[in-house]
């Protein structure tokens, strides 16, 4: 298969500078750790905030470092979009009889993130040991799901990001805001927010799908129905949808940038 | 020498002022972080109240972090590494001036551009904003005054601080694993990712024997009244004995680099 092949190109380019590649891993592995620090520090001095105290938080950035990671790791081509686009290599891959989905997938996989799915799964399984939770069948289903949802939600971002760069050309940092934005805010359970702010996060942009909803059908708390949240994450994997044909749609205009 | 540091200052200076539409998309991204953060300390804070830090008063400590956003990190000076990286910094050995100085120099001149492109909008909209979202005036004007201080010296020791990043690209050949590292370090310390008057009290004493947290979190919380004047001169008096240490410790690191560069082929 093309995408095999893909996979072990970048896998031995990236073994060609082992220690380069060792280096920066555990570089962006630090930059996760002091986040983290960060989340630990404020409740060292909040203790908890609102219905929410540290593991439940721990478990949010966990689940959001593991699912961000592993999308830079093998989305990479949908992040660095803009530079397609302005290097011409895009007007390349839009000849090749190849869907540019495809394509675009084994256009970059960055090993060097590695380090830092290792150090979100590790993050979780200290925040799932450290909470109180009844396991049962639907549960575990529903704390996978939570992962897929953030993947696919984060893919979404992604594409949503490289779609828009298809009008602005250039890679603007306000793109940034929608993907690192989500990122950052998803680091603990996004209802301790303003009203305002949580609706945008629940309806506009699900990040809640796999952030508080699903986390109080675990543990049973919340003025939410159960079912609803337990559904949730499942949910918000409909909105690489819109993504997608937004997308398609913009690519279809797309006319080059020249030469 | 002077003469020659100082052109070297306004060339990069210039140079970052032709990147306006990045520093606008960069002042809705600022801006956009801004509120994110605010949102994010007020639910903490409006649990449990601390002494001493309102959420006024971290309203105003977000949003000049913000607006001085390129001044509170220290990081790579991106044409340095990338000589470094890939060998052209031999040609730089062949000029007659003091490297570092001239490093420092461009350095300076492309942290305080990018600053005062972006600064004044994002004082003024959040100025506008209402209270507990804004930025609230200066407690009074002795207190002003010392911010610029603090905020001028600050902006050195990033820069110095900066400098260290360029000798370890030497030592690791690697200048983004290097920039990452300090720029993760100089976050956590330095009260980027969480402002530091919302951290431990045990945790603060240790970090006052840094340098990190002189360079931005002094000066925000001189503006906010947080730290009086008195206390504001005797820190300022820390902050820099640490610039002149800093300084020259890295002018020792760079020569002990730069003696023991060797350069292969041609």
């Amino acid at each position: 298969m093309l995408y095999n092949k893909y996979l072990k190109m970048h896998l031995k380019s990236s073994l060609e500078y082992k220690a380069n590649t060792i280096f920066l891993s555990m570089a962006q592995a630090l930059i996760f750790i002091g986040e983290i620090l960060g989340v630990w520090l404020l409740f060292l001095k909040f203790e908890a905030v609102g219905e929410w105290g540290f593991y439940d938080s721990l478990l949010m950035s966990g689940v959001v470092m593991t699912s961000f990671s592993l999308m830079e790791c093998f989305a990479r081509g949908y992040d660095e979009f803009p530079n397609l686009i302005k290097n011409g290599t895009l007007d390349r891959l839009l000849v090749r009889p190849v869907n540019i989905h495809y394509q675009l997938l084994g256009a970059k996989i960055e090993f060097s993130k590695f380090l830092r799915i290792i150090l979100g799964i590790t993050v979780s399984i200290i925040a799932i040991i450290n909470m109180n939770i009844n396991w049962n069948i639907l549960k575990i289903i529903v704390l996978i799901s939570m992962y897929l949802s953030g993947c696919i939600i984060i893919f979404g971002l992604m594409i949503l990001c490289a779609g828009i760069s298809i009008y602005t050309i250039e890679n603007l940092e306000f793109t940034n805001i929608i993907t690192n934005g989500s990122k950052e805010l998803a680091y603990y359970p996004i209802n301790i927010y303003k009203k305002w702010l949580t609706r945008i996060f629940t309806f506009i942009i699900p990040i809640a799908c796999f952030n508080y909803l699903p986390l109080s059908f675990l543990l049973e708390t919340g003025s939410i129905p159960l079912w609803l949240c337990g559904i949730s994450p499942f949910l918000g994997m409909l909105f690489i949808i819109p993504c997608l044909i937004f997308f398609n749609f913009s690519l279809k205009k797309y006319q080059g940038t020249g030469t | 020498m002077k003469n020659i540091n100082i052109s070297i200052f306004k060339m990069q200076f210039k140079k970052e002022l032709q990147y306006r539409a990045k520093a606008i998309s960069g002042i809705t991204t600022q801006f956009f972080w801004g509120i994110m953060y605010i949102c994010l300390y007020t639910a903490f804070m409006s649990s449990e109240l601390i002494n001493g830090f309102t959420i006024t008063q971290m309203a105003a400590y977000i949003w000049l972090g913000q607006a001085f956003f390129s001044l509170r990190y220290p990081g790579m000076h991106s044409n340095a590494g990338y000589e470094i990286e890939q060998g052209n910094v031999c040609y730089k050995f062949t000029r007659p001036i003091n490297l570092y100085n001239q490093w420092y120099y461009e350095y300076l001149g492309e942290k305080l551009a990018s600053a005062l492109l972006r600064f004044l909008p994002i004082i003024i909209i959040s100025i506008l904003l209402p209270t507990n979202y804004g930025l609230s005036m200066p407690v009074n004007f002795s207190s002003f005054i010392l911010f610029i201080v603090s905020l001028i010296i600050g902006c050195l020791l990033c820069v110095s601080i900066s400098m260290f990043s360029i000798y370890f690209t030497f030592v690791t050949l690697s200048q983004k694993g290097t920039a990452t590292i300090i720029v993760a370090i100089s976050n956590l310390l330095g009260g980027s990712i969480i402002p530091i008057p919302l951290m431990p009290n045990s945790v603060q004493n240790v970090l006052n024997f840094l340098p990190f947290r002189y360079i931005s979190d002094l000066p925000f919380r001189i503006y906010i009244g947080n730290i009086g004047i008195t206390d504001g001169l005797i820190q300022i008096g820390i902050s820099l004995f640490w610039l002149v240490t800093t300084i020259l410790i890295g002018k020792i690191l760079i020569k002990k680099a730069l003696k023991k560069t060797v350069i292969q082929g041609g």
